[in-house]
């Protein structure tokens, strides 16, 4: 698998880590996974729900089902009708939310500890039996294109992350928004959806994560209880990654009222289970974490050419995006901000880190991994996204020991694969005045 | 299967979430020159957290200096006597340390969570930001340059103008009455002397206070902040600012369109007076607010998004501050449906002012609310802040242990009198954002209506 490494990673689990996750597996024989970490610091729970489906495994003319479906999954099952899931939930002291992503959809529940019973009984009620009803979604729809319309229409760095998708992929399915192209939000039928639940719904294809307040065995004993009898699953389609190897930089420009150019850039990166892939957050650190890192001294403090400077590496099953986000000055010209950039990349890929930058960016990987795990809901969710992405929530205890062993080798060589300018798109958002030329959807 | 959303009050009795909710046990000292600390000692992460208060809030900034505090925090960390601003920034990432800094209308805190072995270095590197800050001319002039050219990106994202126009709608010249950050033609004209000034003046340990939650005894706590502010003298810092209340609202009836024309949304504010943070109708309004636009099952989802589809997210709050506050609805919809949701939303204000919520409404609302209260408690920066907000509002020491009963005993009868108090018994306040050629002939009747350009809150 790693294939820049000049040495085999070390995979030893971390005992500071091993301690502090305590976790109980299971799985039921309808398939559905548990990993229950108990935690009596404070008397609350936080359950987390993770499917293995997200805007990934959707088609053309279906965009953004993943996400409408999430808000479906709020809007009544068999036993608990419409409006039926918050109101329980919240009159025992407990509050709901999910989120959608390119890979999985992730369903959080955060409550008091003696409202575990009827949370499961919530939550194994909409997987065994949502009912999609035509007035419940022709309402989620509209709210649905409200989110959109805030999150990208009206939102400039959203209208320039779906320009770069359209850029960076042309034929995987990362190429379209989560929360889908409006004219198929408009489109999406009951039958997709309830395809969509029969396919991706099924506790063959979830994960459940429960820490907190809770009694291990006890809370094992209600999960078969709510969730036993819950039909397996068919097993999902494969998504095929079709995607053709880029030959060459690729451009857009969007034009848009605007006070000032801005710049988005993605670099096509690796799939998260590779070893560069934990190379690249080592890379991220020392590029833009903190007031000292290289980009923000550089670009922002000592250049001034940027006025803020963002650098995402988001982990995805399939090779996902390495992402910059420049804000500019009035007036600024984006040519030389972008040459900026790209010279402190070249540097990266030539002489990588000194010695104290690696140890700091290896300091602050695992700083933060601890503040996440200082609440349940970071316990839980951390699990599941290890889980979803790595294969298994252990993968978790490994990573310090795999950070720890990164080399500035790799570092360089990591850097100089793909910081490459045949693996970069570029999106330049140029300030309309005319405001009248641009007319958003509807 | 039985829900047990019926479960009776004999069973909650013994559960988990009726065990007393206890803050660890905080130590309490004072350094040689005045600055109050706190210390409790917590684990299991090998981490410390650490808050620094000061009296120094944007309701302190100069009549003609708005943003001044907001602007001088944020050059605290620019150079110090002994370290320049790299060597800080070195000194605190290198550990994986994490220094966040920021002020409310009434604070000034500073924040930092570090490994726990290196706690005492970051508590030096905290003393003397805040003791022997330079503030060198370069760093001023870059500082006011960046901040100038984010005021001018900020016109383009509709939320953050609706609601910095909203602020100064509702106070007017109150000393609340403007946006932390200030106005670019204020910030405009800072100089280095006038961030010396107010270091001089404001930034001291007269009403400060240090609390320090985590993995460290309270006694290294206490000889620690000796060692780095121990000799924080400041003999030119001004008495402590006294906020006056606010007498009513500036703008009250009035409707204030941002016209921003590439808009296919409408941003919607409506506010208007509320009470000061520690007032006796909070735990009411609280429980109140839940119901009508707290929750995800209050009237005001319910009826904007759920019933309609109106709007991906609404909500009403309080925002309470030393001197007072206010009650607001926040929300935003596409530009067709503004008047809708606005004759929506008032609709559902109206009904809760005039009968109350529901006994059913109100016992969800505590439930709810008393459920999730110990998630307040969860990290030791939760812990912290929770600390400073008692000693510095005087909110009392059982606070955290007494909230849930507190909050269980509101009755049907304080909900309808804080009803009728604060749901804009007064015409409300309203700042609209949007495509104003299009939302303008919508407004018919509600009040009147003054048209103004994005730039102007710039």
């Amino acid at each position: 698998m790693p294939k820049a490494s000049s040495r085999p990673p070390a995979r030893k689990a971390d005992p500071a880590l091993q301690s502090l996750l305590d976790v109980h597996e299971a799985q039921l024989s309808n398939g559905l996974r548990i990993r229950l970490l108990p935690n009596p610091q404070t008397p609350v729970v936080s359950l987390y729900t993770f499917f293995q489906v997200g805007s990934r495994n959707e088609r053309p003319g279906i965009t953004g089902i993943s996400h409408l479906f999430e808000h479906m999954m709020f809007n009544g099952a068999k036993k608990y009708g419409p409006k039926e899931f918050d109101r329980v939930l919240e009159s025992n002291g407990g509050r709901s939310n999910a989120y959608t992503s390119n890979d999985m959809t992730v369903y959080y529940d955060d409550f008091s500890s003696d409202a575990l019973e009827t949370v499961l009984d919530l939550e194994s009620d909409r997987m065994r039996s949502l009912r999609i009803s035509d007035d419940t979604l022709a309402s989620e729809r509209e709210v649905v294109k409200e989110e959109r319309r805030v999150r990208v229409d009206n939102e400039i760095t959203g209208i320039l992350d779906e320009e770069l998708g359209t850029l960076v992929y042309k034929a995987h399915p990362y190429r379209w928004p989560v929360i889908g192209w409006m004219a198929d939000i408009e489109n999406i039928s009951r039958r997709d959806c309830e395809e969509y639940f029969r396919t991706y719904y099924a506790p063959s294809n979830a994960v459940l994560y429960i820490s907190g307040d809770i009694n291990p065995k006890k809370t094992m004993a209600l999960i078969r209880r709510y969730y036993g009898d819950i039909p397996k699953g068919p097993k999902p389609i494969p998504v095929i990654d079709a995607e053709p190897a880029q030959k060459g930089e690729r451009r857009a420009v969007v034009r848009h009222p605007a006070q000032s150019p801005s710049l988005m850039i993605g670099f096509r990166g690796p799939r998260a289970t590779e070893e560069e892939t934990l190379v690249l957050d080592v890379i991220q650190y020392a590029l833009n974490k903190g007031e000292g890192s290289r980009l923000v001294k550089g670009l922002v403090y000592e250049q001034q050419v940027a006025v803020s400077v963002m650098l995402d590496w988001g982990w995805r099953i399939d090779p996902g995006t390495i992402l910059f986000y420049l804000e500019l000055k009035p007036d600024s010209d984006p040519q030389k901000v972008e040459a900026a950039l790209y010279t402190e990349l070249e540097r990266m890929a030539r002489e990588g880190l000194n010695e104290r930058e690696l140890q700091k960016a290896k300091n602050n990987l695992r700083a933060d991994q601890l503040r996440e795990l200082g609440t349940n809901t970071g316990r839980a969710h951390a699990l599941g996204h290890y889980e979803a992405l790595l294969g298994s929530w252990k993968e978790l205890l490994t990573l310090p020991s795999r950070y720890a062993g990164i080399t500035n080798e790799q570092v360089k060589a990591t850097a100089a694969k793909y910081f490459a300018p045949e693996r970069r798109s570029v999106v330049t958002l140029v300030p309309e005045t005319d405001s009248a030329a641009n007319g958003a959807e509807d | 299967m039985a829900t047990r959303s019926r479960a009776t009050p004999k069973t909650k009795d013994k559960s988990a979430a009726s065990r007393p909710l206890k803050l660890p046990t905080a130590t309490e000292t004072t350094t040689s020159t005045g600055l109050q600390v706190m210390a409790a000692e917590r684990g299991p992460l090998p981490l410390v957290a650490m808050r620094l208060v000061l009296r120094a809030g944007s309701a302190t900034d100069p009549k003609d200096k708005q943003g001044l505090a907001d602007f001088t925090v944020r050059l605290l960390r620019r150079g110090t006597e002994r370290m320049s601003a790299d060597a800080i920034d070195e000194a605190i990432e290198f550990v994986g340390a994490s220094l966040a800094a920021g002020v409310s209308e009434d604070l000034m805190s500073l924040y930092v969570t570090t490994p726990a072995e290196h706690f005492p270095a970051m508590l030096s590197v905290l003393g003397q930001l805040v003791r022997e800050p330079i503030f060198p001319e370069k760093e001023v002039e870059l500082a006011r340059e960046r901040s100038l050219a984010q005021f001018a990106n900020d016109l383009d994202d509709p939320s953050t103008i609706a609601d910095r126009a909203f602020t100064q709608e509702l106070w007017g010249d109150h000393p609340y009455g403007h946006d932390v950050g200030g106005t670019a033609s204020h910030v405009r004209t800072f100089t280095r002397e006038d961030v010396v000034r107010f270091h001089r003046e404001r930034i001291g340990p007269k009403g400060a206070l240090l609390v320090v939650v985590g993995a460290v005894k309270p006694e290294v706590v206490a000889a620690e902040a000796e060692k780095a502010f121990g000799g924080w003298t400041q003999p030119e810092q001004l008495e402590l600012l006294t906020v006056p209340p606010l007498e009513r609202l500036a703008q009250a009836g009035r409707i204030l369109l941002i016209d921003k024309p590439d808009q296919s949304q409408s941003q919607v504010r409506i506010g208007g007076p509320g009470y000061r943070i520690g007032h006796p109708d909070y735990f009411a309004a609280t429980a109140m607010n839940i119901a009508l636009g707290g929750g995800f099952t209050s009237r005001l989802v319910n009826a904007v998004r759920v019933e309609r589809g109106l709007s991906y997210s609404v909500g009403s709050y309080f925002d309470t501050m030393s001197a007072g506050g206010i009650f607001a609805i926040s929300t935003f919809t596409k530009t067709a449906s503004t008047r809708e949701i606005i004759d929506v939303s008032l609709g559902e204000v109206g009904k809760v002012r005039k009968g109350g919520i529901t006994p059913r409404e109100l016992k969800t609302a505590q439930t709810y609310l008393a459920g999730l209260y110990p998630l307040r408690t969860e990290t030791s920066e939760s812990v912290a802040s929770v600390l400073a907000d008692i000693r510095v509002h005087g909110l009392g020491d059982d606070w955290v242990e007494q909230f849930r009963d507190r909050l269980r005993a509101v009755t049907p009868k304080q909900v309808k009198t804080v009803a009728a108090k604060y749901l804009y018994p007064q015409a409300p306040t309203m700042v609209l954002l949007g495509k104003a050629s299009e939302v303008k002939k919508q407004l018919k009747g509600l009040g009147p209506v003054t048209v103004v350009p994005v730039s102007e809150y710039e």
